[in-house]
């Protein structure tokens, strides 16, 4: 099935219509992908309500700036999720800078990079089975590489803060994120 | 110079967001004038996908879509278009209509002109703030490795040519405060395109040799690496180089010693 999937996990482009105010367009862009934008801010900012007013500005920001997309350099999805984590992290980093964040340490680092498994009406049997062959592709990876990868990507931290945290050389670390984002860019190129 | 594999590794790092400042900024000044790496660039972008995928969805509560739509309404997207401007039938309005075209055409004309004079003037300032930015980590590395050098705790450790390479040799200056040191390489023979060379500190609390970087080798033999957050130096049993495939692995693959010694 893995040969079959469509890395772009887009339908169509919706954003083209939203960029000219199709209302109804917008409407379907929410549905088909907010609980994919929502699950990405909870597991960044793990506090519920935080998640839900930066999916706000997401979609926002979307509808203010649909004309900014460009579908050759990648789908909806993509740039949604590029907005919701870019601000997702800076929600986070101006958490940290409050203090409202104590128990970093806490954070699940091991195996899966997803910690809700919680299932909903979206979750329909296509989206599964794209998100089964994410996963093993995902799972193909060391562990050591996918958990400094998530640091990255979840929290937003730098090379330096990954190899501090993890207490390895800087080195190490960033050939083990390189040699992750390698196999996973590979592992794309393997589902076209 | 960068090579287009120090440009692809920084365009993997940049695209999950872990690049340095100076990494991305050259990346950046790179791309304009490189399809090959802004394929790469893309394509890793697409790969960070997969971390987002990776999640099961979560149906937000309803309340939100409320917010968001209250939020948008009647505001519209800058750029929409309203069809009833489209169309007038009045003859009048179509002169007028087809003098604007012809003088819309002519202006239209000359910014695509200015345009594309821009677009290289500005891809040149890139190119220089790149070179820029790139000397002015070459001056911050050489200024970390002259301290380093020169530091009173620093230590000296002799690497010596093992049996794939007997003339080979490194030294290794050790500065245990600042758990970081840079090591000079002499003698080594050239690595191969699709090979690096990649240097392991062997531990005495580890089982497992840890990489501390990669590092390539032209004609003349010589290469230096500077590694930054080293473990303490009473857990550093050793330090060899191997031989692996581009970029480094997470494990030697061969136990080839190009150069070794204890510390």
């Amino acid at each position: 099935m893995i040969a079959a999937m469509d890395t772009s996990f887009e339908p169509s482009s919706l954003l083209p219509a939203v960029a000219h105010g199709d209302m109804a367009a917008f409407e379907q862009l929410y549905d088909r992908h907010s609980p994919t934008l929502y699950a990405l801010l909870l597991r960044i900012l793990s506090n519920a309500d935080d998640a839900q007013e930066v999916l706000q500005e997401t979609f926002v920001k979307a509808w203010t700036n649909a004309k900014m997309f460009d579908a050759v350099r990648g789908s909806d999805v993509a740039w949604l999720i590029s907005i919701a984590r870019s601000r997702g992290i800076d929600r986070l980093r101006s958490r940290k800078i409050r203090g409202d964040r104590e128990d970093e340490a806490g954070r699940e680092l091991s195996g899966s990079f997803g910690f809700i498994d919680k299932r909903t009406g979206a979750d329909d049997a296509i989206q599964s089975e794209e998100r089964n062959a994410v996963r093993s592709a995902l799972a193909e990876l060391p562990e050591a590489q996918r958990v400094a990868l998530a640091l990255a990507y979840f929290e937003g931290l730098s090379q330096s803060e990954i190899a501090e945290r993890l207490g390895e050389p800087l080195g190490t670390i960033k050939t083990r994120m390189q040699l992750g984002m390698k196999k996973l860019r590979e592992r794309l190129k393997a589902f076209r | 110079m960068m090579d287009h594999a120090q440009f692809d590794s920084i365009a993997a790092l940049d695209a999950i967001g872990a690049a340095t400042a100076d990494e991305s900024n050259a990346l950046a000044a790179h791309l304009p004038s490189c399809p090959d790496c802004r394929r790469a660039r893309d394509e890793y972008g697409e790969a960070t996908l997969m971390l987002a995928r990776d999640l099961d969805p979560v149906m937000p509560p309803p309340r939100v879509r409320d917010r968001i739509f209250a939020a948008i309404d009647g505001g519209e997207p800058a750029n929409v278009i309203d069809a009833r401007d489209r169309f007038n039938s009045s003859r009048w309005w179509m002169a007028a209509a087809v003098v604007f075209l012809a003088l819309w055409g002519w202006r239209e004309l000359s910014v695509r002109v200015t345009r594309e004079k821009i677009n290289t003037v500005e891809a040149e300032v890139r190119r220089l703030a790149g070179q820029n930015q790139l000397l002015a980590t070459r001056n911050e590395k050489l200024s970390a490795e002259m301290a380093s050098l020169a530091s009173r705790d620093t230590r000296t450790i002799a690497l010596t040519g093992q049996q794939v390479s007997p003339s080979a040799s490194a030294k290794v200056f050790l500065e245990p405060r600042q758990r970081r040191a840079v090591v000079f390489f002499y003698n080594l023979p050239a690595n191969a395109a699709d090979k690096s060379y990649q240097l392991w500190i062997l531990r005495g609390d580890q089982p497992k040799p840890q990489s501390a970087g990669v590092f390539d080798v032209t004609k003349s033999g010589a290469a230096s690496i500077s590694i930054e957050n080293l473990p303490l130096a009473t857990e550093i049993k050793g330090l060899a180089v191997t031989l692996e495939p581009k970029g480094g692995v997470e494990q030697p693959t061969n136990t080839n010693f190009f150069v070794a010694g204890n510390t």
